[in-house]
């Protein structure tokens, strides 16, 4: 399965996880697994230590989960990227947005 | 296929059967689904109805004469792989290898004599209701082809065709299978730099190119008003951030040009590095994305500045889209950056970076679809001077036609601006003077010549009086981006002083004259010395105070009054 979520409620997370391929083919599996989700001051963890390939449109993705977390008062984080993920994720300069934990 | 689709009644269909009786019995149950029915005796003739009639439906035996249903499907099939016209085995032979070998050659489905009238006509719709759907899948792919091309249309043939010295700049852009949206702008300055753009939207196809319009309206609307390249890039980011989704931006890398200051301007906004070769094609400096794309922040980050190099008229200034440095070969391996600068600098030696790279890129990939659009420019930073001299000559050529100033005649009007304190340092007055200018005098080509007056005689006031920078920074080889960050130091700092600009416009029978009249609160600068050190320093091509010898060839007179913080400058035109 490429994309899988996993709650933790006692510390308000939501973390969901990205097999492989982080780019529009999974726009809508990326949406579902948060959309529903409506607890106030989740932190979504985005965890991409299993992603290879992330392209500008799933940078998209991301800020669109950013809106939904901040309208619930949240936040997120990204989790565990590597390095050619990261790189894309510098060149958008997200660590200005968002935090990113290596 | 659309005029047949809405008119259910005249569906056509073809049976190939060489049993006359098994012909009529088919015929007569097609008949009362609505179809108009065509007969065929053998498969020959059957793909030669099938060619004539096109017709929605085939029904056919597999054992025939002459040519056997399984080769008449296969040739049927082949004919007509954009469309789907299903096609049913009608056999007797009920054996797993008929069904095979009947789906193999193309067939859509199979049915089994002896089958009752319902079961046949429950098939005759199960099939049909597929071939719909493989209809409008088809249809909307055909939308989606056309969208793609329009926006792939929009970008080059009607945004980019507008694009500035396309002999100079080298530009590659080579769209992705499915467009995806990359835009390359370049507009000239009044001044003479030139501004250029190259962006990468999210996204593919219409979707990623709703942006372009607007964008490329301001840069070029911007550039050409005089706007200083960090103000377009503050609108640019607010008009995407309000116009756009969240989830759509534009990762962007910005640069102004300046043979004149020897420097370049540069943002780099989400893109790859910008690099700066040398005439030798080595790399000279990278500049790394220090920004989120355009229109993803409501502002830009507090402290945003641009880098400022500076370069000389060898050097080439590349900008790429991350389509380059991820095209894939059949390994999978991508380009990457290596391999681009290895290519660069062969392209900067042979003088012919764009073709190199993309012919590197190309052999590279041999042939494996293009994922993303591959973009490229190639910015020379040198050599347009010749072109702003060309103007001067003409400029000239109106001082010997004017006549004796003649202050008698009154001005049809005037205008008037005092900036004082942080709004010098956050106001550019220029473009609201020039816009005026044209406002009540409607565009002339004279106003380029007003617009660097205005800008040299505003930015002396500014820097040599209210900020006091001495022009002498600006001589050595890495002067001018010292003196730039100095005056970006000064200026943050600024909150006294003012400067006071006037015009007053005066019609004359031919042409006519405007009068700009500058007033700064500083305490004045030696300007017989500013003036000879610009003198002395011309034939060694120093650009530190040019200005003011470009000035005196424009205006028909040009006078420093009061130490120098009062300025008159005249011009005039002919026609």
């Amino acid at each position: 399965m490429p994309i899988s979520t996993r709650e933790l409620k006692d510390v308000k997370q939501l973390i969901i996880s990205i097999e492989e391929r982080f780019d529009f083919s999974v726009h809508q599996k990326f949406r579902e697994a948060y959309i529903q989700f409506e607890e106030p001051n989740t932190e979504f963890v985005l965890d991409l230590a299993l992603t290879t390939y992330m392209d500008s449109s799933a940078l998209g993705m991301i800020l669109l989960l950013k809106d939904h977390a901040e309208s619930l008062s949240g936040s997120v984080v990204i989790k565990n990227p590597s390095e050619t993920v990261n790189k894309i994720l510098e060149i958008a300069q997200f660590h200005r947005l968002l935090t990113i934990e290596n | 296929m659309g005029e047949l689709l809405n008119n259910q009644d005249s569906k056509l269909a073809l049976v190939v059967d060489d049993s006359q009786m098994q012909c009529m019995v088919l015929s007569a149950l097609l008949k009362e689904e609505g179809y108009r029915v065509f007969t065929a005796n053998d498969g020959a003739k059957g793909v030669s109805m099938y060619i004539e009639h096109k017709p929605d439906l085939v029904l056919m035996d597999i054992n025939m004469p002459v040519m056997d249903g399984y080769e008449a499907t296969r040739k049927i099939k082949s004919l007509s792989h954009n469309s789907l016209c299903p096609l049913i085995f009608i056999t007797s032979m009920d054996t797993d290898k008929a069904y095979i070998e009947s789906i193999e050659a193309g067939g859509d489905g199979i049915l089994v004599r002896p089958f009752s009238p319902e079961v046949f006509k429950a098939k005759i719709k199960s099939i049909q209701r597929i071939s719909d759907l493989y209809g409008q899948v088809k249809s909307l792919q055909q939308e989606q082809q056309k969208d793609a091309e329009l926006a792939e249309q929009l970008m080059s043939g009607v945004i980019e065709a507008r694009n500035f010295a396309l002999d100079k700049i080298g530009i590659v852009k080579q769209a992705a299978t499915l467009f995806s949206g990359d835009i390359q702008l370049t507009s000239l300055c009044p001044n003479g730099n030139v501004n250029v753009l190259l962006g990468d939207f999210t996204g593919h196809g219409l979707r990623s190119s709703i942006g372009a319009i607007p964008l490329a309206e301001t840069f070029r609307a911007m550039t050409r008003k005089g706007f200083s390249l960090q103000e377009i890039v503050v609108q640019v980011n607010r008009q995407l951030y309000d116009l756009l989704p969240s989830d759509l931006f534009l990762g962007a890398a910005f640069v102004t040009v300046s043979e004149h200051d020897k420097s370049a301007y540069i943002l780099n906004a989400g893109l790859p590095d910008v690099y700066i070769f040398g005439g030798d094609g080595n790399i000279k400096h990278k500049i790394e994305s220090s920004h989120p794309p355009m229109g993803v922040l409501p502002q830009l980050i507090p402290n945003t500045n641009l880098t400022v190099l500076s370069v000389e008229k060898n050097d080439r200034i590349a900008l790429i889209s991350d389509g380059i440095v991820e095209a894939r070969n059949e390994k999978g391996e991508m380009f990457e950056f290596e391999r681009f600068e290895a290519s660069a600098k062969l392209g900067v030696a042979s003088k012919n970076m764009s073709e190199q790279v993309l012919g590197d890129v190309m052999s590279f990939c041999e042939g494996m679809p293009q994922e993303d659009d591959i973009s490229l420019i190639d910015i020379p930073c040198g050599g347009w001077e010749e072109e702003q001299s060309a103007n001067d000559n003409i400029v000239s050529s109106f001082k010997d036609n004017t006549v004796e100033p003649d202050n008698q005649l009154p001005s049809a009007w005037k205008w008037q601006l005092t900036l004082s304190g942080k709004r010098l340092a956050r106001v550019n007055p220029i473009p609201m003077a020039l816009s005026q200018i044209s406002e009540i005098e409607g565009e002339s080509e004279h106003w380029q010549n007003l617009y660097t007056i205005l800008t040299e005689l505003f930015v002396n006031a500014l820097d040599h009086g209210i900020l006091e920078l001495s022009s002498k920074l600006k001589s050595s080889a890495e002067g001018f981006a010292l003196y730039f960050k100095e005056r970006e130091s000064r200026l943050a700092k600024l909150d006294t002083g003012f400067v006071d600009i006037q015009l007053s416009y005066h019609p004359l029978e031919k042409g006519g004259r405007v009068i700009v009249y500058i007033t700064d609160s500083g305490q004045g600068f030696d300007f017989e010395t500013y003036r000879k050190n610009a003198v002395d320093t011309q034939h060694e091509k120093q650009f530190s105070g040019r200005g003011i010898l470009v000035l005196e060839q424009l205006c028909e007179s040009l006078v420093y009054r009061e130490n120098g913080t009062v300025v008159e400058a005249s011009y005039v035109w002919g026609s």
